[in-house]
């Protein structure tokens, strides 16, 4: 497959902008990483000029290890028919981005939920603080050190018998005077 | 005279309402001036799940994300997957899957016609069409064993065969779905009812709907050609015969008429597929789901749904569990900044009308 | 009208004319509200058992919880039973009613139904068939037919602690006092 409108896109791309990295994933799709200063430019560069005015997606990834939030930029070009991934890292402690809900109207959704889930901060962004939960107390949920099972123990209450995992066929076809049948039986834990 | 602005509380509990949402409307008369989504009555919290399921334990889940459609979203989770670690795909699951996202995109356009003729007081067509969406379902629960939720797009392929015959009753039922668009026509797309409901209600800004990130029939309507089908083709849809039906109203007139032109498109496009099914495996194994690790990187995949266009982000650590799962559903944007746009000016009654028109879909904007 | 043998053909009586004309409150609570469609249309036609939709929770009988309960939904399932009248039944749909189902380990929702409202009848699968759910309505007629479905009684009842474990999840509690 002849992948010259990539190619051509991401020669364009390293030529205004600084990249960390550039690369084609394949046909549709190219994946740069830039710095924190020059995401807001790109974004502009690419929806103004280069007609990449759908923003598909904006992503965060979480990764513990390494101290940083990865957030994800997608726009995508009805023209040129190419998705690009902008990738940013961003300090986990202190997490603050660029706003951009002035380029595009919807990111607005997306920033509003990024600082719920993962407590991403917006300077400059004005946007209700309740999206999805209600009168959170914890740390922001999405977050890996976030756990979700010692937080369900802490807080809601448990059916008895759940633990053991166990066939509770017999024990139910028991109760009702049924008989499981062969074929079935091989099926049982 | 000044005039008093009345907040209404339109939901959750509402009959009107497409699921559990809420929309908080200013109200000048019967004029919305103001209009507020809140969301988050169907938090499952399903990204943060995933994190801790294991790469076949989150095929299971990916289908509860949308309940109307649940197929586009296994097939982004499988081609994912796929495109992680290069796993090849037989013909013939291509083939079986794209059968299977056109049943229920067929499925999903019947729940619509319910919906959006619910909304307007028409109450036959729901009896009608859910009533045939069940022939649908029928045909799905002989293939994957469950009626609303299959779990059978699996990454490496489709679960299980086709049955025997199946073939012959897929277009027995496409024939009858087919005679019955008559009937809809005329309880509905004729109706002077509708029609006076639906023209020039909910019309969406023609010129800003790429940017404001309008997807779907909704986009199709403002005149804007764009079908993920056709634009970043998957699955063998490259390989088929369909068109992508436009109009220029961008109102819920238009968007019912480009639904209709797509509702024709998938009975042509389920034909085809049966004419050129080929033979052949339909998976490629997976190793044991225990320790089944996946290299390290990343896949965004698309896909075309109902409501638009929906979208799956997947970033693996090189581990046998995902780092990290972000679906973007189509209301995500619809039924937030968008609805919120396309309400303010219109008639208190006709919210649920365009909500249903606008594809709203609460479980999949919280996840 | 105190007679013990009257009182029980007038609770008979009662108990027929209830049975046979179950209003559900047109509230879906999680995803099992896909199927009640398919149940009250032409094919399930559930109107045969004398069970249709009801708008507004002051005019409905039965509370369907159609699948799991988000801590923000609760909040408004709570209200929402509080506000309909006697005779009040509630329905558990799907497993994730039951014991959580696949969302055990979910922050978000609630696992078991029966800590924070009183349910007459579970229907277990996920998700529940048209037949299942029809079948769960008859398991409920006969109970309302041999005079058991008294859940809005053991809530008057054992109101206080129903109300320490809603409070437990809700954390801001800004609801009216149930005094009916």
């Amino acid at each position: 497959m002849e992948l010259h409108k990539e190619k051509q896109l991401l020669e364009t791309l390293q030529g205004v902008f600084q990249l960390k990295s550039g690369e084609i994933k394949r046909r549709h799709r190219i994946e740069v990483e830039v710095e924190k200063k020059d995401v807001v430019p790109l974004l502009l560069f690419v929806k103004e000029k280069l007609g990449y005015k759908h923003l598909s997606h904006i992503s965060c990834v979480d990764w513990i290890e390494e101290g940083r939030f990865e957030l994800i930029y997608m726009p995508w070009s009805h023209q040129e028919q190419i998705l690009i991934m902008v990738k940013v890292s961003i300090p986990r402690d202190a997490a603050e981005m660029e706003n951009i809900d002035m380029i595009w109207r919807q990111a607005n959704t997306y920033q509003r939920e990024l600082r719920e889930m993962f407590g991403i901060e917006f300077p400059g962004f004005v946007g209700d603080y309740d999206f999805i939960l209600e009168d959170w107390e914890d740390i922001p949920p999405m977050r890996r050190d976030f756990d979700t099972e010692a937080y369900v123990k802490d807080h809601y209450f448990e059916r008895p018998g759940r633990e053991d995992a166990k066939d509770v066929r017999t024990e139910i076809a028991k109760r009702s005077g049924e008989q499981i049948p062969d074929f079935a039986k091989k099926y049982s834990r | 005279m000044r005039e008093k602005t009345t907040t209404l509380y339109l939901g959750p509990q509402h009959p009107g309402i497409t699921g559990n949402m809420m929309v908080k409307l200013s109200l000048k008369g019967d004029t919305i001036v103001k209009a507020k989504t809140e969301v988050g009555y169907l938090h499952r919290a399903f990204e943060k799940l995933l994190e801790k399921r294991n790469w076949l334990q989150c095929f299971t889940v990916m289908c509860r994300f949308c309940v109307p459609e649940p197929d586009p979203m296994e097939n982004i989770y499988a081609r994912a997957v796929e495109e992680i670690e290069g796993r090849e795909v037989p013909e013939r699951a291509k083939y079986i899957r794209t059968m299977v996202l056109e049943l229920a995109r067929l499925q999903s356009f019947l729940l619509w016609y319910a919906g959006q003729n619910g909304s307007a007081g028409l109450y036959t067509v729901p009896q009608w069409s859910v009533g045939d969406r069940n022939y649908i379902l029928d045909l799905f629960e002989e293939l994957t064993g469950g009626r609303i939720y299959h779990m059978y797009t699996w990454p490496g392929g489709v679960r299980r065969d086709l049955p025997e015959g199946f073939e012959s009753r897929v277009l027995k039922v496409m024939d009858y779905i087919e005679k019955r668009q008559e009937d809809y026509d005329r309880m509905m797309f004729d109706n002077s009812i509708f029609q006076k409901r639906a023209q020039g209600v909910g019309i969406i800004n023609k010129e800003k709907a790429i940017e404001w990130g309008v997807v779907g029939a909704p986009l199709r309507a403002c005149g804007v050609k764009s079908d993920i089908r056709i634009d970043e083709p998957y699955e063998i849809y490259d390989k088929l015969d369909f068109i992508v039906p436009t109009q220029e109203g961008a109102d819920v007139w238009a968007r019912a008429l480009v639904r209709r032109a797509e509702f024709k498109q998938s009975i042509s496009i389920i034909r085809q597929i049966i004419d050129k099914m080929p033979k052949g495996e339909i998976y490629n194994k997976v190793p044991n789901p225990q320790k089944w690790t996946l290299p390290k990187g990343n896949a965004y995949v698309r896909a075309e749904a109902v409501r638009g266009e929906i979208g799956m982000f997947l970033q693996s650590d090189g581990g046998n569990k995902p780092r990290r799962v972000h679906v973007r559903g189509a209301a995500y944007v619809h039924a937030v900044s968008l609805l919120e746009d396309v309400l303010v000016g219109q008639n208190v009654s006709d919210v649920s009308f365009i909500m249903n028109s606008l594809g709203t879909c609460p479980p999949e904007i919280e996840r | 009208m105190n007679d013990k043998n009257s009182q029980k053909i007038v609770d008979v009586i009662k108990n027929f004319a209830r049975k046979h004309s179950l209003f559900v409150l047109a509230y879906g609570t999680g995803c099992g509200a896909i199927e009640i469609p398919a149940t009250m249309t032409s094919r399930y036609d559930a109107e045969r058992f004398g069970i249709r939709g009801a708008a507004t929770p002051r005019q409905a009988d039965v509370l369907l919880i159609t699948g799991y309960l988000s801590t923000k939904t609760l909040k408004r399932v709570i209200r929402t039973y509080e506000q309909m009248q006697d005779p009040k039944y509630v329905i558990g749909f799907g497993s994730c009613t039951i014991n959580g189902g696949m969302y055990w380990d979910s922050y978000n929702t609630i696992k078991l139904l029966d800590m924070y409202l009183p349910v007459d009848i579970y229907i277990n699968g996920c998700m529940p068939r048209p037949e299942a759910v029809i079948e769960g309505f008859i398991g409920l007629q006969k109970l309302i037919a041999a005079g058991k479905a008294e859940g809005a009684k053991k809530y008057k009842e054992n109101l206080d602690w129903y109300r320490a474990n809603q409070k437990k999840v809700i954390k801001n509690w800004v609801m009216p006092d149930y005094n009916w």
